[in-house]
């Protein structure tokens, strides 16, 4: 294995990397604000605390307190600067967008692309009707021609391959896409997405120039693929273009309130990053658009030494390929796109932090990279603020624990000047978290960026201030639960791969939400009653941090239920507000799709399964796609024994496991097609009794099933045919 | 195919069985999404006709099971006069071509045609045959090689430590313990 060189290599072209000038220029800017105001704040710090001499809790207070205050000032500065972008009359010379002319962006896209939507588990019906949206957004666009869509799974459950194969199948016949839109499902899931993305790459990479990657609750409209294209074509130093996808299609009050805030705060954010990012910036694992020939020479992920968490295989990979992308002296742009590219984020509470556990691990990883050779600076800056981003609050909970201590253990307060300390400190803070808030929420008041009506406005300040609310409440039961993952991570407790749930079925959970609440409020108990004997005062001054660990249960279910203020237009978004064409398709068929009759819920849970063994074309389908093996894994013997079971006591009665067995052998598959039909009544299990039964009576066609029914488009070989 | 005879007699097997084998069939070919009443009926009788053939030389397996044996053979013969020049061993022809049938329209546009080897509309076989010739891309195989990343001195340090502490649970908890009796010691000492 040949190691990585010491040095970031020379920029491999110029365009689309922004001249070093400007960008140590705007690096200088940026960080001397930050610096300043980290510093403003620690010597506040330091005078309040050390009037009486420094003891050593208080220097482990101000060493908490640093990482602190640098990370309060980057958010506070880069919105700032974001705000101040959006409203400078000369637009931004490195804006991307203005590296292409009016005339070109009408030119054809000539450049091979590849979509790529890697999938582990997921709901197979938002899946595919995703594809197809943006399949046909891109079709409107006329320039459709060389784009090439791949779905690329890795699930591991048999029903949801099943139903992936027939959704794909479906689809490619709806829309006459055959040979446009390609399914490949892993034998093994090989280092999860990367190593599934990877594995394109080494197959198909070289047919491409590019490869736009999504994520399974991705969208994206054509439009805006094409300029990303077209960018690309336009700016060949640039190695990875990543977009700023919105949150949409939420149905819970969380999701809503992280959707407005991602649409209203969003943009200003994304703008001040990328002010001060310039050439390294991160990428985000989806939505962006990668040139794969640097991408598959430069990208491919090593392991990590030591075994997880620490070690392993990395997690959070989008990080590294981007600063491996730029250590190969290529541009990782952010591209600042208001509409045509969106996700879905979790709807629950317990949802968001079973996605912050995994991405937590990920992060910590990124540790051993810190001190690696050869980063480009901004590289490991990068980085640090992953670390950060989880480690801050567990200094957080450090900070409030010391403080507690402290005012346990008081000392009188006498100098002026320490007094005086610790009021600026106080105000200090107060601005750093709100005044960048204020400012976006002033803005949109007065130039109506969001939204043109007034009175839409207006709701847009209310909804901001009550988004407040809601973000303080939560904020310090993320403290305990982020400090709770990076302990767990480095005591080597590892997470495990799991699908995400990205929509509320059926409505909040309250014994889900009272097992992995509890402990928290308990703290918020035990503290309360600590800070009580401390004193009255200090019980007041950690108040709002107590009141929201007591009430973690109710805000649990308060935030993830589906109460959301839609009524009152609180928290709208113009996605919600009028939805673009590529997410109005998507949500008709996914309505369309809802709306029907289910079968029992026995045979639901099995339906793939029981499609591959009873319905002759996807019995077909599967063992076409099946590759056939000259020896297979497991012996002819236990495979019989699976077929009996499965046919007299049914699918429940088998592990997955032995299902994957069975699944994976096409002999297996054709003959149980038979076995099953040709079985009399008393020799098969009651499911299967049902099942064929009701099977005829379901769906229109044995491949709609997750999908939605629309008119085949005709081929021109089936136009001429008939 | 011959025109069906209504007549059914089977000389082997009792009446209970055949109607078994009568609602298995239609449920059967039902799957096929034959819609054609009329073809599905003719289908079912002339699979039963020569089930009850068969059954009559081997009565120890059960009417249902002899015809969805025939069906499959009258399956096989059929795909295999339609996809004899495409160089696919039985195997594939079944799966292969049951869903090119499928994804042809077989069902809508050719119920009629459907297991009829003596009557094989060309349209019919060249849609069947250029749905199953439609496959993925051809690979453009790539090298991908991950390169060792040259993680620097304090990973080693910090590697080593954590090399230690994983193969050592006890001395990892002992650590830990220890972390957390000395910040508690220390509350101790300020607060006494």
């Amino acid at each position: 294995m040949s190691v990585i060189g010491s040095l970031t290599t020379n920029l491999a072209a110029t365009q689309g990397m922004p001249p070093p000038r400007i960008a140590r220029t705007r690096r200088a800017t940026f960080f001397s604000f930050v610096g300043l105001g980290t510093l403003a704040g620690v010597w506040l710090m330091y005078v309040y605390l050390s009037e009486h001499g420094m003891r050593w809790s208080e220097w482990a207070l101000l060493a908490a307190f640093v990482p602190l205050y640098y990370q309060l000032n980057t958010g506070f500065w880069t919105a700032l600067i974001g705000v101040w972008l959006m409203n400078r009359p000369r637009p931004d010379p490195l804006d991307l967008w203005r590296s292409l002319t009016p005339e070109e962006h009408e030119q054809p896209v000539t450049a091979g692309t590849a979509i790529v939507m890697p999938i582990y588990n997921e709901d197979v019906t938002r899946v595919f009707e995703g594809l197809r949206s943006i399949y046909l957004s891109l079709q409107e666009t006329g320039h459709a021609a060389n784009y090439d869509f791949f779905i690329l799974s890795d699930s591991d459950q048999t029903s949801q391959w099943i139903e992936e194969e027939s959704a794909w199948l479906e689809l490619c016949r709806q829309l006459d896409a055959f040979g446009r839109i390609f399914y490949r499902k892993r034998r093994k899931p090989i280092n999860r997405k990367s190593g599934n993305v990877s594995d394109f790459c080494r197959r198909w990479g070289r047919r491409y120039r590019y490869m736009v990657v999504l994520d399974a609750d991705s969208l994206m409209s054509g439009g805006l693929l094409n300029a990303m294209v077209r960018i690309m074509e336009k700016n060949p130093g640039v190695g990875i273009l990543q977009t700023f996808p919105k949150q949409i299609g939420s149905e819970t009050l969380l999701g809503r309130v992280m959707q407005f805030a991602q649409a209203l705060y969003g943009p200003a954010f994304m703008a001040g990053l990328d002010y001060w990012q310039c050439g390294e910036a991160n990428f985000w694992g989806h939505n962006a658009i990668i040139r794969l020939d640097p991408f598959i020479k430069n990208c491919a992920l090593p392991p990590l030494p030591g075994k997880e968490p620490f070690g392993g295989h990395i997690l959070s990979h989008d990080f590294v390929e981007a600063a491996l992308m730029r250590k190969a002296g290529y541009a990782v742009r952010l591209l600042n796109t208001p509409r045509g590219s969106y996700e879905e984020g979790p709807p629950t509470l317990v949802d968001m932090l079973k996605r912050d556990r995994r991405w937590c691990q990920g992060n910590m990883q990124h540790f051993w990279l810190l001190f690696a050779k050869g980063w480009h600076p901004m590289s490991r800056i990068n980085f640090l603020h992953g670390i950060l981003s989880y480690a801050s609050s567990l200094l957080w909970l450090v900070f409030l624990l010391l403080a507690t201590f402290l005012a346990a253990t008081p000392l009188p307060v006498e100098s002026p000047q320490s007094a005086l300390a610790a009021r600026l400190l106080l105000g200090l803070t107060v601005m750093l978290i709100f005044l960048p808030k204020a400012t976006i929420l002033l803005d949109e008041l007065i130039t109506g960026r969001v939204f043109k009506s007034p009175v839409m406005r207006a709701l847009t300040f209310v909804s901001g201030l009550l988004d407040t609310v809601v973000f303080t409440l939560m904020a310090p039961v993320l403290m305990v639960f982020h400090s709770r993952f990076v302990i767990y991570t480095i005591l080597g407790k590892g997470v495990r791969w799991v699908t995400q749930r990205r929509k509320l079925d059926s409505g909040v959970d309250w014994v889900e939400v009272l097992l992995n609440f509890w402990p928290v409020s308990l703290l918020g108990v035990a503290w309360s009653v600590v800070a009580w004997f401390v004193s009255p005062g200090f019980l007041l001054w950690i108040s709002p941090i107590l009141v929201c660990l007591l009430a973690a249960i109710p805000v649990a279910v308060f935030v993830s239920g589906t109460r959301t203020g839609l009524r009152f237009k609180l928290f709208l978004t113009p996605e919600e507000a009028s939805p673009p064409q590529v997410l109005g398709t998507m949500r008709e068929n996914l309505d369309e799709v809802k709306g029907r009759i289910q079968l029992q819920p026995e045979l639901e849970r099995f339906h793939g399964l029981m499609q591959v063994f009873l319905d002759p074309y996807i019995n077909g389908l599967h063992v076409s796609l099946l590759r056939r093996r000259r020896n297979i894994d497991v012996s002819r013997a236990y495979l019989n024994e699976i077929e009996r079971r499965l046919i007299q006591e049914g699918p429940q009665s088998l592990t997955p496991q032995e299902i994957k067995a069975m699944i994976h052998d096409t002999d297996t598959v054709t003959n149980l097609h038979y076995r099953l039909w040709s079985a009399a009544e008393h020799e098969l299990a009651p499911f299967w009794i049902t099942a064929i039964r009701q099977y005829n009576l379901g769906s229109g066609g044995p491949f709609a099933h997750t999908l939605a029914r629309k008119e085949p488009a005709v081929s021109d070989a089936f136009k001429a045919a008939s | 195919m011959e025109a069906v005879n209504i007549q059914f007699a089977p000389a082997t097997g009792t009446e209970e069985e055949w109607n078994e084998a009568y609602a298995r069939l239609a449920d059967y070919f039902r799957s096929y999404q034959l819609h054609n009443r009329i073809r599905r009926t003719q289908l079912i009788l002339e699979t039963l006709r020569r089930a009850a053939e068969a059954h009559a030389k081997n009565p120890a397996r059960t009417p249902t099971e002899h015809s969805i044996e025939q069906a499959r053979l009258m399956l096989r013969d059929w795909l295999r006069e339609i996809y004899r020049d495409l160089n696919l061993n039985d195997a594939q022809i079944e799966a292969a071509g049951r869903l090119g049938f499928y994804l042809s329209g077989g069902p809508a546009r050719w119920p009629h045609f459907f297991l009829d080897d003596e009557n094989l509309p060309a349209d019919m076989s060249e849609a069947m045959r250029a749905a199953v010739r439609t496959s993925g891309p051809g690979m453009q195989v790539s090298k991908m090689t991950p390169r060792e990343i040259d993680l620097g001195i304090v990973s080693d340090v910090a590697e080593d430590t954590f090399d230690t502490l994983g193969r050592h649970p006890m001395l990892r908890y002992s650590i830990l313990i220890l972390m957390v009796g000395g910040v508690l010691g220390y509350l101790y000492l300020l607060l006494r």
